[in-house]
């Protein structure tokens, strides 16, 4: 025997799972070292899809950088969203309405439905089980549709802002996701006839990916895949944002932290959430669905009108003494149709201006003046009327569109200082920490990706199971490689 | 095992009731949709290709080139060029457009919109950069009659109606359970 | 040898020529339109449609599937072993092919009527299991390797179930004529052996889901998993000769099913005898209704079901089918003795 093997070297099989292999949920890479079927060792590799959402966030203001978090968990888009407009809204200090609250619950909840849809029909495609994956995805596409009815998107829906929601929803919409939540608990019963019993499906997840209450804790695991072993931790439950605090769910938990367990987790979240939805339909109150905090949010458009409407002809005009020549306008008109010296009066021309009114945010010693359909009118003339009190809405519009420009130029600013948020996004727990050093960018942006800390666990999981299991566990954990990479 | 597990094991129940579910679903109707053939309706307020907005009456462009727009885009993809007086070009860079639709809620002018168009693939990079004709052309296209007004009505946000309470909100009117 | 028996045998060879074709052009055809039949079988069980572009709704999609395939580049990977990769899915499709001789279609009608027709059905089975490992070995591929062995383990040990199961009928009806064993049936009791033989008949399903790699038995092809096992490497034209093999094969078993259990050809007595005008049908058209009644089954279970681990499946075949195989063999023998 020893003479065998000092002639024939034996390894494990070296086998490379990924980045591209229709099991592992995007771009995740496993190196398996094979004995046989068995696996003795799994090395994970991240990164494929790495785009640097973190430093991202740091180079655009905090209303700009919502967007990237739609591209973090594209599954659950909507409730990234939430996470990051609940932690931004902690740290500037304000509150959305409670209308908003509870949309945004509303939405939430409607994308755990749509993630764990997700989740259910790659689980168990990988597994086999092929139609489960389009019932699944009939249901998903119907809950991306009314995505699409609130919002104008379906995926990377960019719905919640910072302060409250972008725009209120319709009866019609109100009225579709009722039926939706009406019929949605008899779809569920289907997929359940499909697998829940099916001895195949049990024989592949029962006693699979077992992991132990205290252990789970230990790796940093959260949501339904820590829920699996028993641990009852929610962060809708212990810290409760938005409208969780208001409506009645419970936290199913499993006993044994094998896949069966996770997989009756999520089956059983699918209907609270159907509830949540349900109870947020019922208790939706009237109000208004933006915070009243006009230094973080945007500016109503209406009051901006007298201005901006484009049937108004006004003109810009700098008062030669106000001016102070400090040369701000200066610089921020974009054709430059301002001249003048440096500490002297400065000077539009007419013919060059736009009236496009970023001289006018800029101005500190409200030495421009609009001239209420001045369009086209000579200097002597402009500078004439220039004199004349302004009408009460067009200083009113003047001061909403001066802080309306500077919130798009430079951010709402922050106050100084840190803060870690968590919101429970379907994969698990979704912690923002900003480091803000009080101006309109985070200084640090750091994502607590569950996804990550999950695909962390997989080795665990994993050796000394087969080849066969390592797909189920790459399903039981839920992972979206978009979110772990960043 | 128990009797009862034991019948049902041998018996495949839960197999069998599988199957009749798949047989059922056999004989129900398809939820395909055959694309080009037939197109899903699109809600209003969809988030697709943009469309430079025209002065309802003079008929020329609204836009005025303050470049709020250019500023906000997360993605920086507009593209403001002005001349004397007038914006000469104003270009989006399709290709890395991610249609967050923060131009158009910066616009103070409501001059930029988001159209249905989502059926723009092309084969050159030249047809997907918009410039300011294609825009201005697109609003012809996709905003016809008074569905621009429409538009800015119900997706131009925010408006003070936001900020307060309005009369007329959706509200759940079904039976409570 | 007068010039009588000369043309006699002529006409002996043009005739099996004949059958032949005609065999080879329905296994072909039927093909083509099995992988068809499938798509739209699945597609409307999952809600979909299926093929619907090519023709009238999809109908001449196989045809623009097998020009696409023929028409592919054919690539080999750079270390395989050139030789066997080029023998594999010949060794795998011929095989199948092989057993098309030994199934009686209707009374008159098969190529070989040979006396141990079920033997050597397993026999030539038996080899297609070597096209399926020699291409995994030869691909110098590690999934395909992979699949490679799944493979040729699940075959194995199926076969050994396939055949016990097999037994039962071969007692009832005295004989491994294949023509003998469907005379067999339609005079016995029930019509069918698929009735007294039950236990047999679902141990016999099974099997033959495993033997032809098919859901919740497609451990070699487990596309989760092994992407597409152990013919990952192949692309076009040889690509479509595993694809061909599998799908004779599973016509194959299907009429293997339908000769040994559902009465082949003939209809129950009792069914006869209550709508005497079917026995006016030609006999080949109740052979084709029972095979694809039994590929449609397959597709069904393919819509509905998981898939199994390859350990569960192997000890499923070892632990569970052969004992009860063994079990039914007893029985029947007994109950045959006593009778
Ligand atoms: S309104 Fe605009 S274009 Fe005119 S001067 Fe001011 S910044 Fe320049
Ligand atoms: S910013 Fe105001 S004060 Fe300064 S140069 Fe311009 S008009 Fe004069
Ligand atoms: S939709 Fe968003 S990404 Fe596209 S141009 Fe507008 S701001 Fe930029
Ligand atoms: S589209 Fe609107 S925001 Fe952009 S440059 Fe024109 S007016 Fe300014």
């Amino acid at each position: 025997m020893d003479q065998v093997e000092k002639i024939f070297e034996t390894r494990e099989l070296n086998v490379n799972m990924g980045p591209q292999h229709p099991a592992t949920h995007g771009v995740l890479r496993l190196v398996l070292d094979l004995d046989g079927e068995t696996v003795v060792n799994v090395t994970p590799y991240v990164g494929y899809l790495h785009r640097g959402i973190e430093k991202l966030g740091e180079s655009l203001s905090y209303f700009q950088a919502l967007p990237l978090t739609d591209r973090m968990d594209y599954v659950s888009a909507m409730s990234n969203n939430i996470g990051y407009v609940v932690a931004v809204e902690k740290l500037f200090g304000i509150e959305a309405p409670e209308r908003a609250k509870f949309i945004r619950t509303m939405v939430g909840e409607m994308s755990r439905i749509s993630n764990h849809l997700l989740w259910l029909a790659t689980h168990a495609l990988d597994i086999g089980a092929m139609t489960v994956f389009l019932y699944c995805f009939r249901e998903r596409e119907w809950i991306l549709e009314l995505f699409e009815k609130i919002c104008g998107a379906r995926l990377t829906v960019t719905y919640p802002r910072i302060g409250g929601v972008r725009n209120d929803i319709t009866q019609e919409f109100l009225e579709s996701l009722w039926k939706f939540t009406e019929e949605f608990p008899s779809r569920i019963l289907e997929y359940e006839t499909l697998i829940d019993q099916n001895r195949m499906w049990l024989k592949r997840t029962i006693g699979i990916g077992v992991i132990s209450a205290e252990e789970a804790v230990n790796w940093g695991l959260t949501g339904p895949t820590l829920r699996g072993s028993g641990v009852p931790y929610d962060v809708r439950k212990f810290t409760p944002y938005d409208a969780y605090d208001r409506v009645e769910f419970d936290v199913p938990v499993g006993t044994e932290g094998d896949t069966y367990d996770r997989y009756r987790c999520r089956m059983i979240e699918m209907r609270q959430s159907n509830n949540i939805v349900r109870q947020c339909i019922e208790k939706l109150p009237p109000g208004p669905i933006m915070a009243d905090a006009p230094k973080f949010t945007l500016h109503p458009k209406d009051a901006m009108f007298p201005i901006t409407h484009p049937t108004k002809e006004h003109a810009f005009y700098i008062d030669e003494k106000v001016c102070k020549g400090c040369g701000m306008c200066l610089r921020a008109c974009p054709v430059k149709a301002i001249t003048g010296e440096k500490k002297k009066p400065h000077k539009i021309d007419q013919a060059i201006c736009l009236q496009c009114a970023n001289c006018l945010a800029v101005c500190k010693f409200k030495a421009l003046k609009i001239v209420p359909g001045g369009k086209g009118l000579s200097e002597d003339k402009l500078k004439e009327l220039a004199q004349a009190p302004l009408p009460e809405e067009i200083t009113k519009a003047k001061e909403h569109l001066v802080e309306h420009f500077t919130f798009i130029k430079r951010g709402p600013r922050a106050p100084e200082g840190d803060l870690y948020v968590a919101t429970e996004v379907p994969k698990g727990e979704l912690g923002f920490y900003f480091v803000s050093d009080g101006s309109g960018k985070p200084y640090r942006m750091r994502v607590r990706a569950p996804s990550f800390i999950h695909a962390g666990v997989l080795p665990r999981l994993c050796v000394g199971h087969l080849v066969a299991d390592v797909i189920a566990n790459i399903g039981t954990i839920d992972i979206v490689l978009g979110e772990c990479d960043r | 095992m128990t009797f009862k597990k034991f019948i049902k094991t041998v018996t495949f129940i839960e197999i069998l009731k599988g199957m009749a579910l798949t047989l059922s679903r056999f004989f129900s109707r398809s939820v395909t949709i055959q694309y080009p053939d037939e197109r899903r309706p699109i809600a209003p307020g969809f988030r697709g290709q943009h469309a430079l907005a025209k002065h309802p009456q003079t008929g020329e462009a609204k836009c005025v080139g303050c470049g709020l727009c250019a500023t906000i885009c997360p993605s920086q993809c507009i593209h403001v060029f002005r001349e004397k007086g007038k914006v000469s070009r104003y270009e989006i860079e399709v290709l890395r457009c991610i249609y967050c639709g923060f131009c158009v809620e910066a616009c103070p002018y409501g001059a930029v919109v988001l159209t249905e168009n989502y059926e723009y693939s092309d084969y050159s990079k030249e047809n997907l950069y918009m410039t300011k004709e294609k825009l201005l052309s697109n609003w012809d296209k996709y905003m016809p009659g008074n569905k621009g007004e429409e538009y800015f009505k119900r997706f131009w946000r925010p408006m003070s109606g936001d900020f307060e309470t309005p009369s007329q909100q959706p509200m759940f009117r079904g039976k409570r359970s | 040898m007068t010039p009588d028996t000369f043309i006699k045998f002529g006409i002996d060879v043009l005739i099996i020529v004949i059958k032949i074709a005609v065999v080879l052009v329905i296994g072909l055809l039927h093909v083509a339109y099995a992988t068809y039949f499938e798509r739209k079988v699945i597609g409307h069980m999952q809600v979909r449609l299926g093929p619907m572009r090519v023709g009238p709704h999809g109908l001449l999609q196989p045809f623009a599937d097998g020009i696409k395939l023929f028409f592919k580049e054919d690539l080999i990977p750079e270390k395989a072993d050139k030789v066997v990769f080029y023998l594999a899915p010949v060794i795998f499709m011929a095989s199948a092919m092989v057993n098309l001789a030994f199934i009686p279609f209707s009374h008159n009608f098969i190529i070989a009527d040979i006396n141990i027709g079920l033997l050597f059905i397993f026999a030539i089975a038996g080899i297609g299991v070597y096209g399926i490992f020699i291409s995994g070995w030869a691909s110098n591929s590690k999934y395909a390797f992979i699949g490679g062995l799944r493979s040729s383990a699940q075959v194995i040990s199926y076969e050994i179930a396939m055949g016990f199961s097999l037994v039962g009928v071969m007692i009832m009806a005295g004989s491994l004529n294949l023509t003998e064993i469907v005379r067999a049936q339609e005079n016995s009791i029930f019509g069918m052996y698929a009735i007294p033989q039950i236990v047999g008949f679902v141990i016999f399903v099974i099997a033959a889901v495993a033997e032809t790699n098919r859901t919740p038995f497609d451990l070699p092809e487990a596309e989760s998993e092994l992407v597409a096992g152990y013919f990952v490497e192949y692309t076009g034209f040889r690509f479509a000769l595993f694809f061909l093999g599998e799908y004779i094969a599973m016509f194959i078993m299907a009429s293997l099913c339908t000769v040994c259990f559902l009465g082949g050809w003939t209809l129950p007595w009792y069914v006869l005898k209550v709508l005497p005008f079917l026995q006016h049908v030609p006999g080949i058209v109740w052979f084709l209704i029972k095979v694809y009644a039994f590929i449609f089954f397959y597709y069904w279970i393919r819509a509905t079901v998981p898939r199994y681990r390859y350990d569960q499946l192997m000890s499923i075949g070892w632990k569970i089918l052969i004992p009860v195989a063994l079990a039914n063999i007893l029985v029947t023998g007994l109950v045959k003795i006593l009778l």
